[in-house]
Formats: C-alpha cells, structure tokens, sequence
C-alpha cells in the first residue's frame, strides 16, 4: 500500500511496520502497573491495580459505568493530573520508567502518548490545521504537508477531504469528526494511543470503519481502548482486562480466554449480561 | 367573555380550562407590557431630546419632502429589494459594515493623533513598534533558536525607553519632517502590513505583495495629488489608508467572488450618491433645514460659554475617545489577566482554591460598588498618593478603569468558560504545555467574547459623570486633550455645566444636542461589539 512506502520516508520505525506478523510473539510490556491506587478525595477511583499492557496489541478495558475504568486510562498519559483532586499512588511505567516519577514532564509524555476521547473534539480550526497541531506545537516545521497527508491516509480520511483540507473540521460528520480526531492524534507518530471509548457517540457505520482503522493501527501503536461495547472488545482486541465496581481490576487475560472461559463467575456474570 | 353567560355551566371543565385560558392571555399580556413599558419609556425620552436638538418644526415641507424623494424611498426601495435575496442582502450588510466602520475608524484615527500630535505618535511608533520588530526579525535570522516572545517584548520596552529618554533630542528631528509623513508612518504602513498578513492568507503571496504596493503607491500619488493643489494631505492620507483602503479590499472580494450579492454592495455608494443629491438640490433651491442644535459647528468647534450658536463640543468629543482609549489599554489587559488566572490556572481545591474563591466573589461584589466610591478611590490613589495633576487623562482614565475593571474580568471569565472543555482536554492530550493550550486553543475561542465585554464596558465608562467630578476633572475645556499627562474634559461632564447655564439655549439645546452625541457614541460602541461576535462567531462555525 502506499501508505507503506509513505511511512519508510518520514517515520524510523517503518521498516518494523512492514512485518505485521511479528505481533503475535510476545514483547516486553509498553505500560505496567502495580499496586497503582486513585482517589478523587475521600472516593476510591483504583484499587490496587496491577497490570501489564503488551506492545503493539490492542488492549480492551471493559467493565460497568464508574468502575474506574476511564481513570485507570486517564492516568497513563496523566491527565488525571487537570484533576485538583485526584491522588495517585503506586507504580505505572512507560517503558520501563516511572511515569509519576518528579522527574518526569506530563507535556513530554503526553507527545509520546497519544488520546482519543469519547466524543469527537476537533479544533475550530481548518481539517489541516487540525492535524498539524501536534507537529506544531513541538516545533516541527519540516514536511508538515507530508505528514498531514500521511496521517489522514493512515486514519482512513484523506479521500474524503482531500479536497477540503482548509475546511473547518467542524463541517464534517461526527464519524468523519472521529477518524480526524485519530489523524491528529498519530500525526506526530506516538508510541501508544489511548482511546476512551472513541465510538460510543456514532453511529453503526463509523463505528465499524473505527473498528478497522484501530485493527490496523495496532500493526504499529500500543492501543488501549476502553469499551462500553463488549462485542467491540471481542471483535477488536487481543488482550481484555475487566474492571469491576470499586476501582478493581478483576481479571486480564487474552480476550477468548475472557470471553469464552473466565476465571471468576463475576466476569462472566458480567459478560452474559447478568448485571452492568 | 363568554365566561359570565356560562355560569350555570362553571362547574363543567369547559369553562374552567376557559378560565385559565384567560388567565394564561392576561398573565401574558402583563408580561407584554412590562417588556414595553422600559422600551417606550426610554422612546418617549429619546424622542423628546431629538425633538430639542433637532427642532424639526422649523423646518419647511419641502425640505421633508426632498428628503423622503433623495433619501430615504431610495433607501427604502433597495432594502425591500435587498431583502429577497439572501445573497444581496448579506453582501448589502458586509458593503454597509465596511463603509461605516472604516469611516468611523478614519475619523477617530485623525481625531486622536491630531490632538496628540502626530509627530508624538509617530515616534512612539517608531520606537515602541517599527525598530522592536525589525531588531527582532533580525535577530531571528541571525540566531534560530532566540525566542520571539522575550525578544520582542524587551525591544519594544527598549525602544520605548530610548524614545523617553531622548524625547527632547529626538523629537525637534522627527518634527521637521511633513506632516503627511508622520501620518504615513502613523496609518498608512500599518494598513499595508495589516493587508499583507491578510492577503497571504486569503490570496496568493504575488497578489498581496501587489495589493500593498498598490496602497503605498496610491497613497503617495494622493499626497502628490493634494500638495499640487495646496491642501495639507494629512486628513486625505489617513482617509484613505484607513477608511478607503477596507473597502476597497472587501467590496472588492464581494464583486469578484461573490457574483449573486454583487448588487449589494452598491448600497452604501447609492447612499453616498443620495446624500450628495439631496445636500446639491438643498442648496440649488434654497431650501430650509431644521434649525436645531445640532449642527456642524456644535461638532467641529470649541466651546463657547456665552453664545450657543457658536458653541461646540469638539474638544469634549476627543476627551471622550481618548479618555476611553487608555481606559482601554489600562484595563484590557489587566482585566484579561485576572480572569485568565482565575478560570485556567487557579486551583480549585486546598487553601489556595479558598483564596481563588474569595477573589472571585470579591471582583463579582466590586462590580456593584457605585461609582461615586471609585471616584474617591481616584482622587486617593491618583491624586493624593501619586501626585498627578489634577484632572488629566491618565488619571481620568485610570478611575474609569478601575471601574470597569470587575465587569472586564466578569465577562472574559465568562467568555473563558463558554470554551468547552473537550477542547483543552484535546489540546492537553496532544501533549500542548499549559501556555500552548491557551495561546492556540483557549484564547482564540474566547477573544471575541472578552472583546466584546471589553467594548460593553467601555461603552459604560463613557458616559460616567460622578467620579470625574470627584477627581475634580474639569466641567469646562476649551481645547481637546493633547497628551495623556493633559487636562482634558469629556461629553457628559460638559453636558452636567451646561445644564446649569444661564441662557436657556444651552439648557434646551445644547445640552440634548450633545447628549444625542454621546448616545450616538455609545451606539457605535455597541455596535462595534456586535460585529465583532458575529463576526468571529461566523468564522468559527465557518
């Protein structure tokens, strides 16, 4: 695909692209957490999670509304930090490293982190200028308009707007609002992407060109994604972790392993729609 | 109603739905008129200062009668027209918009630098704007990696601070130059680089480069033009570069791109042609006027405390603009700030969200405070604590702003707050610092709000009396200001002493003829307001 070869000319990780079937091996894990806690004043967000998130695969987080899930993701790139109350405490590494170290900058770690949220949020800015964002707010002046273009290629928009590209991004349809949101996230190539539940305000039909385009992103990002949607998570991810009520996690596991034989009754009571 | 013959009926649900129908009407009906009855009170007044200014009595049916032929059925014929077509209409609207805006802004251009001498104005221009921007691009090339912020700020405090300190060296040299030049540098450069920066975006580089020699050519022929036949080109240089070029540039794009509403940008030059006929038959025919107050000598000439025919408030008029400008600068700036703090940085929670509170409630609170009282703190800040002379602009200004200051914070927090925060989430997320977020995110989307609240205020500054009377502002001034350390007088404290005049032409002439100047004032005010919300709402949602 030309994506492809677009990829090889401005990004160094592309030759690791072109071996798609090199995700299957098992690799040191991207995101590990342990013992990590939340607390919004006196209400526990995160008990005591321990979990370790592998390179390169799609990792679902399903559970019930309020059971921390969106915390949990919210405190990989530290955006919980906008939050006054919010308490961390534990272990999460990125890389090996301790993301809640002093020493480490939120700013610094969001450009290598890359989020998606729940509702489309464009700029009110024009379709490029959306997606140059990120390059430009870390001073990247070189080969804006390729990596513009590349980006939008990768999150599957570039044909519809390719024509339009200093149209406000408002104009377009909120699926189309998603995939710009995606092109604007990976524009500035991050290591993972963070998505919180990025489909659950459109319709069917984006819904499953969202589907597609995060089944092809995991060929080069970590992704985890957090899902309302329990046939989403089967569909699309190869590891699933389960938050229960209270902030726990409950059970992490490949994802046929929880969809098809979980471990506690609670998950599966879950995910037979039992409760939640 | 039907209500009184239906009684043996009053039990059945009919008539009591009909009963609570008729409450519903009244209760509805007395909403109505409580709504009217503000509106009509304030036409009832309204009208009946214009009838004072105006006299429009005294003028002959033929004199209304060519106005309604040359004026206003032309008018009226290409409003109707306009309004079918929605293209003529929005392009009518955009062509009007321009013509008075850059008008009014022309005008206010030349009254301000005029009072404050050109040749002062140029050269804290050039100091403070022009040698700061080209000390920062050359460093910028010179060194890549010199931060353009931090540069341009110390150059322009630099600048301004030689241009303090060599004011009496300087300006004798900058003062031999003409005075059309001083304008020139003052307008006519601005506009052309104002038009560059629009031109790259909306046209190609080669056009906007054309278009801004187009401007410095035209102007210079103008000035070549005016000199030949013995005029000052100064007034014709800063109509030009600041009321014609505008227009010229937006009628433009309308013609060229805009081919469906093309006829509606004719409106405001049918106008202008209605006017010229009607004032050329008036005066080839002899024909009456009203004879009111508010005439042409009451605009352009000084006062005079004896003779009403011959008094005018022109240096009020200056005093008002000017004062309202600084006023502006003063508070713009420092009311932005503290609302910036207060809605993106300060902490919500802990002691120091209590403080953040307790200051927010505090401004809230301060914007009630009567007015009188900030004139006393005026007079004890400005007067007594600083020094300042009594009664000049700075301190005038200074009151005002103090003022007006919690209703700037108020309304830049609200603006701030209208920014959704999905937005900054997203900005945040792309890993944008806290001031990148604000710079490229917030501030964008929160400008016109804050500007429009900005020019509310100021709009209600403008007609403050009581704490210009505190801080002993002169009622009276024979000359408008000429710097900001000038004594200086403004419209409604001129207004408040002729009230008080023994002759009854300045009480029931005068005095409504400068207050519908001042409500005129004021309308431009909110109008500029308006226009620029909509303006920037538009392109937002563009």
């Amino acid at each position: 695909m030309s994506n492809q070869e677009s990829t090889q000319t401005v990004h160094e990780t592309a030759e690791t692209s072109e071996r798609p079937e090199s995700i299957q091996t098992p690799r040191a894990p991207a995101i590990e957490a342990h013992d990590l806690s939340v607390t919004y004043g006196s209400e526990t967000a995160l008990e005591s999670v321990d979990i370790q998130i592998p390179d390169r695969q799609i990792t679902a987080i399903i559970g019930p509304s309020g059971c921390g899930k969106s915390t949990f993701l919210r405190c990989i790139n530290r955006m919980n930090d906008r939050i006054d109350a919010a308490a961390v405490s534990g272990a999460l590494s990125f890389k090996g490293r301790n993301i809640y170290d002093e020493h480490v900058d939120p700013v610094a770690l969001r450009r290598r982190i890359g989020m998606v949220f729940q509702h489309p949020n464009p700029f009110p800015k024009s379709i490029y200028d959306n997606v140059a964002y990120g390059l430009r707010i870390q001073g990247i002046t070189s080969e804006i308009d390729a990596r513009v273009k590349l980006a939008l290629e990768r999150a599957a928009l570039y044909e519809e707007v390719s024509d339009s590209l200093e149209k406000s991004a408002l104009d377009l349809s909120g699926g189309q609002q998603q995939r710009l949101c995606i092109a604007r996230a990976i524009a500035v190539d991050p290591d993972v992407l963070l998505m919180d539940e990025p489909a659950s305000a459109l319709d069917p039909i984006a819904t499953a060109k969202i589907e597609d385009l995060i089944a092809e992103l995991s060929e080069e990002y970590t992704v985890v994604i957090v899902t309302h949607n329990m046939q989403q998570a089967a569909r699309i991810s190869d590891r699933t972790a389960v938050f229960l009520t209270g902030g726990e996690l409950v059970e992490y596991d490949d994802t046929e392993t929880i969809f098809e034989n979980p471990e506690h009754d609670r998950v599966e009571d879950y995910i037979t729609g039992k409760f939640g | 109603m039907a209500v009184d013959g239906d009684t043996d009926r009053t039990l059945s649900v009919d008539s009591r739905g009909r009963l609570w129908g008729l409450h519903a009407t009244l209760f509805e009906a007395g909403l109505f008129g409580a709504t009217l009855f503000g509106i009509v009170s304030l036409c009832i007044l309204f009208g009946y200062i214009a009838f004072d200014a105006f006299q429009p009595l005294t003028a002959s049916i033929r004199w209304y009668l060519l106005i309604a032929g040359t004026l206003i059925l032309p008018t009226a014929a290409g409003t109707l027209y306009a309004r079918r077509q929605p293209a003529v209409r929005a392009a009518n609207a955009k062509a009007f918009g321009v013509v008075g805006g850059a008008l009014v802004a022309a005008l206010c251009t030349y009254i301000v630098v005029d009072a404050l001498s050109p040749y002062d104005v140029a050269l804290v221009l050039l100091f403070g704007g022009y040698l700061p921007a080209v000390f920062t691009l050359l460093v910028r090339r010179t060194n890549r990696t010199t931060q353009l912020g931090p540069t341009a700020i110390l150059s322009v405090g630099g600048g301004l601070a030689i241009a303090h300190g060599g004011y009496d060296l300087l300006r004798p040299i900058v003062g031999t130059a003409a005075q059309w030049i001083a304008y020139f540098a003052i307008v006519t450069l601005p506009v052309a680089f104002g038009l560059w920066i629009v031109g790259r975006r909306r046209w190609t580089r080669q056009t906007a480069r054309r278009a801004v020699l187009a401007v410095i050519v035209s102007v210079l022929l103008l000035v070549v033009l005016a000199l030949g036949l013995g005029i000052d080109p100064s007034f014709w240089v800063v109509l030009l570069s600041v009321g014609a070029i505008p227009v010229a540039v937006v009628i433009g794009e309308i013609v060229v791109l805009d081919p469906a509403g093309r006829l509606g940008a004719a409106g405001p030059f049918v106008l202008i042609g209605c006017l010229s006929v009607f004032l050329a038959v008036e005066r080839q025919l002899g024909l009456e006027g009203p004879d009111g107050y508010l005439t042409t000598t009451l605009l352009l000439e000084s006062w005079h405390g004896l003779d009403a025919s011959s008094a005018g408030v022109y240096p009020q008029i200056v005093g008002s603009i000017v004062i309202v400008g600084v006023m502006g600068v003063l508070a713009f700036p420092v009311g932005i700030g503290a609302a910036l703090y207060l809605e993106e940085y300060a902490q919500r929670s802990g002691w120091r969200g209590r403080v953040a509170t307790l200051l927010e409630v505090n401004i809230s609170n301060l914007a009630g405070v009567p007015s009188v009282v900030y004139g006393l703190l005026g007079l004890a800040l400005f007067r007594n604590a600083l020094g300042f002379p009594t009664g000049i602009v700075l301190s005038a200004a200074g009151t005002l702003g103090l003022l007006i200051l919690p209703i700037v914070v108020v309304s830049a927090q609200e603006a701030l707050r209208s920014v959704p925060d999905s937005l900054r989430e997203a900005a945040v997320g792309m890993g944008a610092s806290r001031w990148q977020t604000l710079r490229t995110v917030v501030l964008p989307e929160a400008l016109p709000g804050m500007l429009t609240g900005t020019i509310l205020a100021l709009a209600r500054a403008i007609g403050e009396t009581a704490p210009l009377v505190i801080i002993a502002v002169a009622t009276t001034k024979y000359s408008p200001p000429d710097g900001i350390l000038s004594s200086a007088t403004v419209l409604p404290l001129q207004i408040f002493a002729a009230r008080s005049n023994v002759d009854p032409a300045f009480r029931h002439g005068i005095v409504p003829a400068a207050a519908v100047v001042l409500l005129v004032l004021l309308l431009l005010m909110n109008t500029t307001a308006i226009v620029v919300r909509n303006r920037f709402d538009r392109r937002s949602q563009q």
